[in-house]
């Protein structure tokens, strides 16, 4: 025999004051964002032209593909980072295929060999990640760590740490084309994101991959084979990194040593991110605004005359602020 | 009636460990069967073995007169089958609609109809349970109930035929609780067949048209509970007299060593006055959400008090944390105890000289020497049972983790002992073991405060018992004044009057 | 007739063979290794190629490696150490050149290093973030302040006779005939080892390892105790900056970055000699020589430095394969 409770609803009054915190927390994110995005069309000359705008975007498809396939990954092994799941290797994979385009373009191979190769590449390094977290059970923080270096290596040795040119129509079309007034480089931002957002926001995969991890034992109970789940993850974000290799090349106009240096950024921004869900979790259009952030801010510091060497501190200060921030509303 | 699930001659073994030997479950459907065994005795596994994550050695498994080979956790969803986990197995950041929809969800081309979701989980929670509950809550935001709802209804919605149930009312109090169980009789009324394990034997005997009991891995009977009672059959899960339940001791009760003078918790509770004695065992119950859980808690420094005060052995202290309480000689076994009680990475040894390590350490260095003579010494006078003290807790049952919480405690001469639901998912083998313990500690001299809301524990073992209701200390008892019907009245709020008719 | 069998209560083990195998793979592996390159590099195995690896290779890893283990052991992970390790260096440097004594420039130093441990304390104490993003905040700061403190990255060289006493001193001098260098690390090792596998402190250190929520209620001080371990990480990683400052007679920003990965490296291919996978210094010790040892035989056999990194990479991943992999069999 058990005791009665009067009691019946405790969780409704809860749900409001949490509910409010957490609106509160959004809004405020939403609010900051387009207050620094103000403030920088006031004070910083130049900030609001076209020219502008439209190179911050570009030069955000690159930090945005990687940090997607960053949020991928997160979504589908947990944002709990020590525990769940991460991706190390993303930087040093699209260095890695960016080295392998280079050489075969110089070789001779031309893109309808380069291309499918790059790709096969960032996607095969994604499924070594598979294989290590998947199927030999190393811990993510780990195995993605051996990848990585994996990764990194072998682009040493591609490129002897050397720039390696490439120049090609393809490359000239995404660095300089542009169609309906907007740029090649910022159509692919627009066309990807797009894409991922129906397939992680509004398709059953996206929706699945969430409640891997979110809970994996939970969706295994309920039948999901979590493991293909998780391989899929991987590779979908190698895939990503070998993508985006092919819009650096473009960039740059070569492959360049120093690719692995990106991932803070795209950790930051994949991080960042969850400020603007409902329920902080990593999304792909909360990525994409911190992404856009991100770049705006480094932006406006360059244009305002703030030494660029305040922007990693800045979005460090930031990630902590988010963090602490949001597992406060969480808590509460 | 037809049959839904038929699992004849079930072997499963786990090295050396016979976890099932030929074992028999057979459920009608448009019958609630219950499923009783101690732990150990093979429950969990024979229904990881229906739903698929155990691979059955041998024996048939039939559901709905359909033979099936391998068992998969998607498979036997296919086939009608739904489990409600003990633990909610739902994705915390999900919505209430993802959760319910989830491997079926509704479609438009290739994108998820989420208006459909939405409406059709509006729907079918309205129309089994009343419940006017938003489909985009999160799952993180809902009560327990809340949560057990969500999967049930997810089952349903999946046209589920046969819903096995798993400790389905664990965290509930009463009223969810008939919710659940008039939902239940409605299911079975729709020819469901419901599987429903559990500890509580109340309840078990409340809905439960039919009953199997599972011990030392086999089936020793299937009963009916309105023809036998309630104690034959936990004698069938124990093999043992039942009279033997609440041990009885005689109580030497010394000086007061705590008092409580007015203590407040803002909107929690307020003026509790209360004095514990030396070899007392003072019961403290109340409905959830009267306080008296939150009592404990600031006793032991997990909340800070606003008023009134605490003496100890006549000096006023002031906890503000638990390391502050501990250092005072006060102990609390925390009711979730694999979250809070022990570490269940660690060794049993680490486990046992984790609060005490001062008293084997010389210099910040622990006499490894002293260390192990002080645990095997508690190991064997609390009678765990374990290879030796460098096991793994979580290799132990639940049973004998409760003691290793208490060994942890008496091996830093705690005097106060603040037991929070010490029994709740204990088998009843590993209940009595307890009741032992703890009549073992009051004659030793030390005082305890014993948290329950199972009346019959309470009103069996307690010197004292004390009623919260809504943050007020309502009513005092003596041990034999008052039983676990008026004492259910009581903590419910009832007038005097109300008491006295009864 | 009360409680089963404790065999019924204890979880069934497999073979004994499997497990116990999994928990040897890396020293089986470490010594494969050892004895491989021994044979086929010309050099390996000379008393001098030894003391080399150790000396330059083996100290400072080993160092950051000890700092690693106290906060993986407490349940956490440290991403700053490269930014301790590098505005110790840099305090240090900065001393020296405005005229200071050694002694001072190495409290200033250490003193930096503190400061980073602390600031990691109180963003994971006060405000409750967890360690790995806590730990990323301060090292992408720590790259704001070094591009600050710099001119965006230029190094410090002091390489004029009148520095080089006091480098030499910590560097390249002698104590009872062993390079001060690998002294430090053997003092360091010990006093770590006490600490984490002797001490009160290492048993509070397991318990917020193992379940920091279990550790609160049993009294232990959880906050004053991350903030030890945190702050014990960054002094670590301190020393290591400045012993690596006085070996190459300068401050080169941002060199603290490539410790990192091998710090964790190390540590967590020592939690493979634990049957539960728990940190020791016995075991970091045993990553941190794997390593090295690996990128001295692979320089010895002719690789290149770039198919050394790969090589290494795979090598890791193997080690870690088995020794994880074969762990979840057997379970």
């Amino acid at each position: 025999m058990s005791v009665q409770s009067e009691i019946s609803a405790p969780s409704a009054r809860r749900l409001d004051s949490k509910a409010l915190a957490k609106l509160s927390i959004r809004l405020g994110a939403f609010v900051a964002f387009g207050g620094i995005l103000l403030y920088f069309a006031l004070t910083a000359r130049g900030f609001t032209s076209p020219y502008n705008l439209m190179t911050v975007v570009e030069q955000s498809a690159i930090l945005g593909f990687l940090a997607f396939g960053m949020t991928i990954v997160f979504a589908g092994t947990g944002t709990d980072v020590q525990r769940g799941g991460i991706d190390l290797s993303m930087a040093a994979n699209a260095g890695l295929c960016a080295a392998v385009y280079a050489i075969m373009m110089r070789e001779g191979y031309g893109n309808a060999l380069a291309i499918p190769v790059t790709l096969c590449t960032g996607m095969a390094i994604g499924l070594l990640n598979g294989i290590a977290v998947v199927t030999l059970q190393i811990i993510p923080l780990l195995g993605t760590l051996a990848v990585m270096n994996i990764a990194a290596g072998l682009e040493l040795t591609l490129t002897e740490n050397t720039v390696v040119p490439v120049k090609t129509p393809l490359t000239k079309v995404i660095a300089f084309g542009s169609f309906m007034g907007i740029s090649t480089l910022a159509w692919c931002l627009i066309v990807v994101s797009a894409l991922l957002v129906w397939l992680m926001h509004f398709h059953r995969i996206g929706l699945r991959l969430y409640a891997v991890g979110g809970h994996l034992e939970a969706a295994r109970a309920a039948g999901i084979n979590t493991g293909r789940y998780i391989y899929g993850a991987y590779i979908a974000a190698g895939l990503l990194a070998g993508i985006t290799s092919i819009l650096i090349i473009s960039r740059l106009s070569s492959s360049t040593p120093g690719t692995g240096l990106m991932l803070l950024p795209i950790l930051a921004a994949a991080l960042l991110g969850t400020v603007f869900s409902r329920r902080f979790i990593p999304t792909i259009g909360g990525t994409l605004l911190a992404t856009l952030f991100i770049g705006f801010l480094a932006n406006g510091f360059q244009l305002l005359g703030i030494s660029s060497y305040w922007v990693a501190g800045v979005q460090g200060a930031l990630i902590l602020l988010v963090v602490a921030v949001t597992s406060f509303a969480k808590r509460n | 009636m037809t049959a839904a699930i038929e699992m004849r001659g079930i072997t499963k073994t786990f090295g050396p460990v016979k976890a099932l030997t030929d074992a028999t479950l057979m459920v009608k459907s448009g019958t609630i069967h219950g499923l009783v065994g101690a732990n150990g005795a093979g429950k969990s596994t024979i229904i990881k073995v229906l739903a698929g994550i155990y691979a059955r050695d041998s024996g048939t498994v039939m559901v709905q007169g359909k033979e099936l080979g391998a068992i998969t956790p998607a498979g036997i969803e296919a086939e009608g089958v739904h489990f409600i986990h003990q633990d909610r197995l739902l994705v915390p950041t999900s919505t209430v609609a993802e959760a319910i929809f989830l491997r079926n969800e509704p479609r438009f081309g290739p994108f998820i109809n989420h208006r459909e979701m939405y409406r059709r989980s509006a729907e079918l929670l309205h129309q089994y349970f009343g419940l006017e509950l938003d489909p985009r809550a999160l799952i993180s935001d809902l009560s327990t109930a809340q949560q057990k709802i969500v999967q049930i209804t997810r089952a349903l919605a999946n046209d589920a035929k046969i819903l096995v149930l798993d400790e389905p009312t664990a965290a509930l109090v009463k009223k969810e609780v008939d919710n659940l169980f008039a939902v239940l009789r409605r299911l079975k009324a729709d020819g469901l067949a419901i599987v429903f394990i559990s500890h509580y034997m109340a309840e078990i005997e409340e809905i439960c048209d039919v009953v199997t009991v599972l011990r030392n891995g086999t089936d020793v009977g299937v009963v009916t509970p309105s023809d036998v009672g309630i104690g034959q059959i936990v004698e069938m899960m124990t093999n043992r007299d039942t009279s033997e339940m609440y041990p009885r001791r005689k109580a030497a009760i010394g000086g007061p060593i705590l008092s409580a003078k007015n203590l407040t918790v803002k909107n929690t509770f307020q003026n509790v006055s209360f004095d514990l004695h030396q070899g007392e065992i003072l019961g403290v119950t109340g409905l959830l959400g009267s306080g008296d859980k939150e009592l404990l808690q600031t006793l032991f420094g997990e909340i800070d008090s606003d008023g009134g005060e605490i003496i100890l052995n006549n000096a006023p202290v002031r906890f503000r944390t638990p390391v502050q309480a501990v250092s005072n000689g006060i102990a609390k076994i925390p009711e979730d105890r694999r979250a809070h009680g022990v570490a269940t990475g660690l060794s049993v040894g680490e486990n046992i000289s984790l609060a005490s390590l001062d008293q084997v350490s010389a210099k910040g260095f622990v006499q490894l020497g002293s260390e192990a003579r002080n645990v095997d010494a508690l190991i064997s006078e609390l009678g765990i049972m374990t290879p030796d003290r460098q096991t793994l807790v979580k290799n132990l049952s639940g049973g004998n983790q409760q003691k290793v919480v208490v060994a942890k405690w008496l091996s830093c001469n705690s005097q106060v002992y603040l037991l929070d639901e010490p029994t709740v998912a204990v088998d009843v083998g590993a209940k009595v073991e307890i009741y032992n313990l703890m009549n073992r500690l009051a004659t030793e001299g030390k005082a305890l405060i014993f948290l329950s809301s199972d009346l019959e524990e309470i009103t069996e073992m307690c010197d004292r018992i004390l009623v919260i209701y809504r943050g007020e200390l309502i009513g005092e008892y003596k041990h034999g004044e008052i039983d676990s019907d008026q004492l259910l009245a009581v903590a419910s709020g009832a007038t005097i009057e109300e008491r006295k008719s009864l | 007739m009360s409680i089963k069998a404790s065999a019924q209560n204890t979880k069934p083990r497999m073979p004994v063979s499997l497990e116990t195998f999994s928990n040897y793979a890396i020293i089986a592996a470490f010594v494969i290794i050892f004895i491989a390159f021994s044979i086929i590099a010309d050099g390996f195995l000379t008393g001098e190629n030894m003391l080399n690896l150790v000396s330059n290779k083996v100290v400072l890893l080993a160092i950051v490696a000890l700092g690693m283990t106290i906060v993986i052991g407490a349940g956490g992970i440290d991403l700053s150490v490269g930014v301790s390790i590098d505005l110790s260096s840099m305090v240090f440097i900065m001393l020296i050149a405005a005229g200071y004594a050694g002694a001072i420039g190495i409290i200033g130093g250490l003193a930096a290093a503190c400061c980073v441990g602390i600031a990691n304390a109180i963003l994971i104490n006060k405000l409750k973030i967890n360690p790995f993003l806590a730990t990323l905040g301060v090292l992408f700061i720590g790259q704001s302040i070094q591009r600050l403190s710099t001119q965006g990255g230029v190094p410090i060289y002091l390489t004029r006779s009148e520095f080089s006493a006091t480098f030499e001193a910590i560097a390249r001098s002698n104590f009872l005939g062993v390079p001060t260098p690998i002294v430090v690390m053997i003092l360091c090792i010990l006093v770590v080892y006490l600490a984490l596998h002797r001490s009160v402190f290492g048993r509070y250190v397991a318990a917020l390892g193992a379940q920091a929520e279990v550790a609160r209620y049993s009294g232990i001080r959880v906050p004053f105790n991350l903030s030890i371990v945190f702050t014990a990480c960054a002094m670590l990683s301190g020393i290591t900056g400045i012993l690596l400052s006085s070996t190459v007679r300068s401050y080169v920003p941002f060199s603290g970055d490539a410790f990192l990965l091998d710090a964790i490296g190390a540590t967590f291919i020592g939690t493979a000699i634990s049957a539960e996978r728990r940190p020791s210094v016995i075991g970091t010790l045993i990553g941190v020589f794997l390593l090295a040892v690996m990128r001295n035989g692979l320089l010895l056999i002719g690789w290149n430095f770039f198919w050394q990194q790969v090589g290494i990479g795979v090598l890791v991943f193997c080690v870690l394969g088995l020794s994880f992999g074969l762990k979840k069999r057997s379970e």
